[in-house]
């Protein structure tokens, strides 16, 4: 396979009007609307490094490429991809960039958006579309890359990626915080920790759902990672003792903390002003309902609620209604139960501007149809 | 020597008269605020770039959000185009307008609120970013993209550029720093985009907004994420007797994996003409490169991270590498890279600078590469750019009433152009493409992709009456290939065409 020959397919699809489901690595087909298709535009084969110049900083790989893969493509010349969402490193970058997905080091190292230079996509008539470049600043023409993040496939198949690395860390430590017992306890040492000068490559706090399953123990924890130059981190973990309760834990933790996600049923993100999300932050992971796993950023301002079960499935809405309902947030379902859809969330491009842009890209509807909510 | 590229693409109705339009708008922001008479407009003509030069119809400034939306709404109802401008200081001629109105936002300049907890800003679009900067410093704050023009520039003039600026390096550019911001379409419609709480789904229509060069309406307001004042700043000095030699000191420091806040290029002409200027700031005379580099972070990490650069330095040749003692000095090496381009103004009344990326490796070569073509030109090119990211400057002082030199520089420029493109480089970093840039769009993007730029540009404003004629050619847009009107009428300019201008001040 190749551009081209993506492109002469949606070319077919698009005179034939045949709606299709696009998928890779298929670890992501659960998420989002129903999508109603006849057909699957598989970019499975379309794996791969296109162009690495580690001392640039910067690969450029197809759209299929598995995260698992670009790891291991950049850890040989210690780099790395700050891109860590929730599930397995199965997961294509592909999908990745087309639902914008981020995990804890997006409060460090920005979300898809930031880490995107570049990217190659065809769009719903069949033609191949480059955005962007490969190099790491550009404002060269109306910005598609932007565009093409987060529109979950519904305005051109990505065939083509290029992102910014980094350098891998002389130090990566991680680290288990104790809470405390009380809300209020919890709450003043969320706030000591906020604003103490420290800069985690990631900092999450998780429910006791998430404890126990990460065998951390049977109370709500926090778990925070530094990374730098050595003595950068000894010095971050310094301060971070002098104002927590901590215990250096195995940095594998976050692999498995992104793992719970992958046979889940319902996912769904809640994001507020951060302090909000501080003072809401113990109530919050108090509230242990079995077979859900709470996750916060506090700094960048996201409750994660993943329900593995049916029974964490029909509560899961409720904890985000009852989050709604006190602080004025953003809700995003990323998964759910197909039945529960219609009941939870309206189109997220039913605004005339979405809709213009959609009409224009696909005009046929025949990319993922239906898959951010229904056009008018 | 005026081209009607900007008129171009909107069809021509029966618009009112110049006067009957000044009183219209007279009404609604004053007729203090309605500028008409040629010689009134005159230093609206051109943009930080000044080898453009183009006579606006009119100029309006709404003093207020409720003011500048009915300037729009009624040149929406009139069909009439205009061009969004903040402090004039874009090194594209992206703000110019030809024969239409001029839409000013600088008076819209109020910092309606700042909310420290949560480290963000809501400001008008004229706020200029230094004083947003020195609004939140006494809470330990900072507004990171600081763009070169920062004591002048408006925040809507950066969303609408996506400025950059040394800092970008480490923290990013404009669209990394924008949350949410309230626009009027050219219609007169008014559009949230993005959010002011927390993160949406659904199409990033922000994104998509920032950077579209007064295309896509105007910002009535933004709001943007502060950032904390980093715990320790250290910024180094290292001068080298080789332009290749700091060159390659570049490219090793990127490729160490360490991120410096800022690492910037200044070759020996760009010392020497800074050093005989006002903004003196103690560089060595007679080095041939200078590197400025500055670390930022948590104390301990920076301490080491500086000895990572010295010795990467020295190891490539470095002759001194000498660390700021206190802020007065980091103040003075930072002054004289950021005046840089007014110092040259003291070697020709006119400046031609380019905002080229390449990729960090090409480094070295595309500098050799530059110094031939400047000598096959007999043209003094100063480089003085944003080494970290690749985004090169070069910039040629000259005399535009010399035919022949500007035909040389003209020619200089080009090639130099094509040599970074060819690199794999990108034509413009952080400047904008606005009419400077836009002969050269086709040769980095297809047919197809420019097609699609123009499909967004239609959704945002399907008449293309705020700012005609930028960006994208014209004939690039497939729904108007069939127009032979607008054929006919589109005329591109040149790139770096040639006119007598004013001295870069």
């Amino acid at each position: 396979m190749s551009t081209a020959s993506i492109a002469a397919s949606i070319k077919e699809s698009f005179a034939a009007r045949t709606p299709l489901r696009i998928a890779a690595g298929g670890s992501w087909l659960e998420a989002g609307r129903p999508v109603r298709a006849e057909r699957t535009l598989s970019l499975r084969e379309e794996s791969g490094v296109t162009a690495y110049v580690p001392a640039d900083l910067t690969i450029t790989v197809r759209g299929g490429t598995r995260l698992s893969e670009i790891e291991a493509a950049t850890r040989e010349t210690k780099q790395w991809l700050p891109l860590d969402p929730f599930g397995s490193g199965d997961g294509t970058i592909g999908a990745t960039i087309a639902t914008a997905s981020a995990g804890p080091l997006s409060s460090n190292f920005g979300l898809p958006r930031d880490l995107v230079l570049g990217l190659e996509f065809v769009n719903g008539r069949g033609e191949i579309v480059r955005a962007g470049g490969k190099v790491v600043k550009n404002v060269a023409g109306f910005d598609l890359s932007r565009l093409l993040t987060g529109s979950w496939g519904s305005l051109g198949v990505i065939t083509e990626v290029t992102l910014r690395l980094y350098g891998s860390p002389e130090a990566d430590r991680t680290f288990v915080i104790h809470l405390g017992e009380s809300e209020k306890q919890i709450t003043s040492l969320l706030r000591a920790l906020v604003a103490a000068p420290l800069s985690p490559f990631a900092f999450v706090l998780v429910s006791a759902s998430v404890s126990r399953a990460l065998h951390l123990g049977e109370d709500p924890v926090g778990l925070i990672r530094f990374g730098g130059n050595s003595a950068a981190v000894k010095a971050q973990a310094g301060g971070l003792a002098q104002i927590a309760n901590t215990e250096e834990i195995d940095s594998t933790n976050w692999q498995s903390l992104r793992e719970i996600e992958a046979g889940s049923h319902t996912s769904l993100r809640i994001s507020g002003l951060p302090q909000r999300i501080v003072a809401a932050a113990a109530r919050i992971l108090s509230d242990d309902v079995r077979g859900v796993f709470t996750s916060i950023d506090p700094r960048r301002g996201v409750i994660r609620v993943v329900a593995g079960s049916a029974e964490g499935t029909a509560s899961s809405p409720e904890i985000a209604a009852g989050i709604e309902r006190t602080d004025s947030s953003e809700l995003v379902f990323e998964k759910l139960p197909a039945d529960l859809w219609p009941t939870v969330s309206p189109s997220v491009v039913a605004d005339p501007l979405s809709q213009g842009i959609k009409k224009a890209y696909d005009p046929h509807n025949i990319l993922n149809p239906g898959i951010l909510g229904d056009l008018n | 020597m005026t081209q009607p590229a900007n008129r171009a693409e909107s069809s021509p109705v029966e618009s009112p008269s110049k006067s009957d339009l000044a009183a219209v708008l007279a009404e609604i922001v004053g007729a203090r605020h309605v500028l008409s008479r040629p010689s009134e407009l005159l230093v609206y003509n051109s943009d930080g770039l000044p080898g453009y030069r183009r006579q606006p119809r009119l100029a309006v400034f709404p003093g207020t959000r409720d003011e500048a939306i009915a300037v729009v709404r009624l040149l929406a109802a009139e069909k009439i185009p205009f061009v969004p401008r903040g402090a004039g200081t874009g090194l594209s001629g992206g703000a110019l307008a030809d024969d239409i109105v001029v839409v000013g936002l600088h008076r819209l300049k109020k910092i309606i609120s700042v909310d420290v907890e949560n480290r963000r800003a809501l400001v008008e679009p004229g706020v200029v970013n230094l004083k947003l900067n020195r609004h939140v410093a006494a809470q330990g704050l900072l507004y990171a993209p600081d763009p070169s023009s920062e004591s002048a520039c408006t925040i809507g003039g950066n969303v609408a550029e996506n400025a950059g600026g040394p800092h970008c390096l480490k923290y990013g550019v404009t669209l990394n720093h924008v949350l949410a911001l309230t626009v009027v379409l050219p219609s007169g419609e008014i559009v949230e985009l993005g959010s002011k709480v927390g993160e949406k789904d659904g199409y990033d229509l922000r994104g998509a907004f920032i950077g579209s060069e007064g295309c896509f309406g105007l910002a009535l307001d933004v709001t943007v994420k502060l950032t904390p004042k980093p715990q320790t700043v250290r910024t180094i000095l290292a001068d080298f007797m080789s332009v290749n030699e700091a060159a390659q000191v570049t490219s090793a420091v990127i490729a160490s994996g360490i991120v410096p806040a800022a690492l910037e290029f200044m070759d020996g002409p760009t010392i020497r003409v800074v050093e005989d200027s006002i903004y003196a700031a103690g560089y060595p005379r007679d080095a041939e490169a200078i590197l400025l580099i500055e670390l930022d972070g948590p104390e301990a990490g920076v301490i080491a991270d500086l000895e990572t650069v010295r010795r990467i330095c020295t190891s490539g040749g470095a002759r001194n590498v000498r660390v700021a003692r206190d802020d007065a000095e980091r103040m003075k090496l930072w002054q004289g890279r950021k005046k840089a381009f007014g110092a040259m103004g003291r070697l020709a009344p006119h400046l031609i600078v380019q905002d080229a990326v390449i990729p960090r490796t090409k480094l070295p070569e595309i500098l050799e590469t530059i110094h031939r073509i400047s000598e096959k030109y007999r043209v003094l090119v100063c480089n003085v750019f944003h080494a970290g990211d690749g985004n090169l400057h070069p910039n040629i002082a000259y005399s535009a009433d010399d035919p022949d030199e500007s035909e040389r520089v003209h020619k200089a420029m080009r090639e130099i152009m094509q040599s970074c493109i060819d690199a794999g480089g990108s034509i413009t970093g952080e400047h904008g493409v606005g009419l400077d840039k836009m002969g050269y769009m086709e040769s980095i993007f297809s047919e197809t992709s420019l097609n699609a730029m123009c499909e967004l540009r239609s959704v945002f404003d399907p008449e293309r009456r705020s700012n005609p004629g930028k960006v994208v050619p014209v004939h690039s847009c497939r729904e108007w290939q069939g127009v032979p009107a607008v054929r006919r009428a589109e005329k591109q300019p040149t790139p770096l065409e040639a006119e007598p201008s004013r001295p870069v001040a």
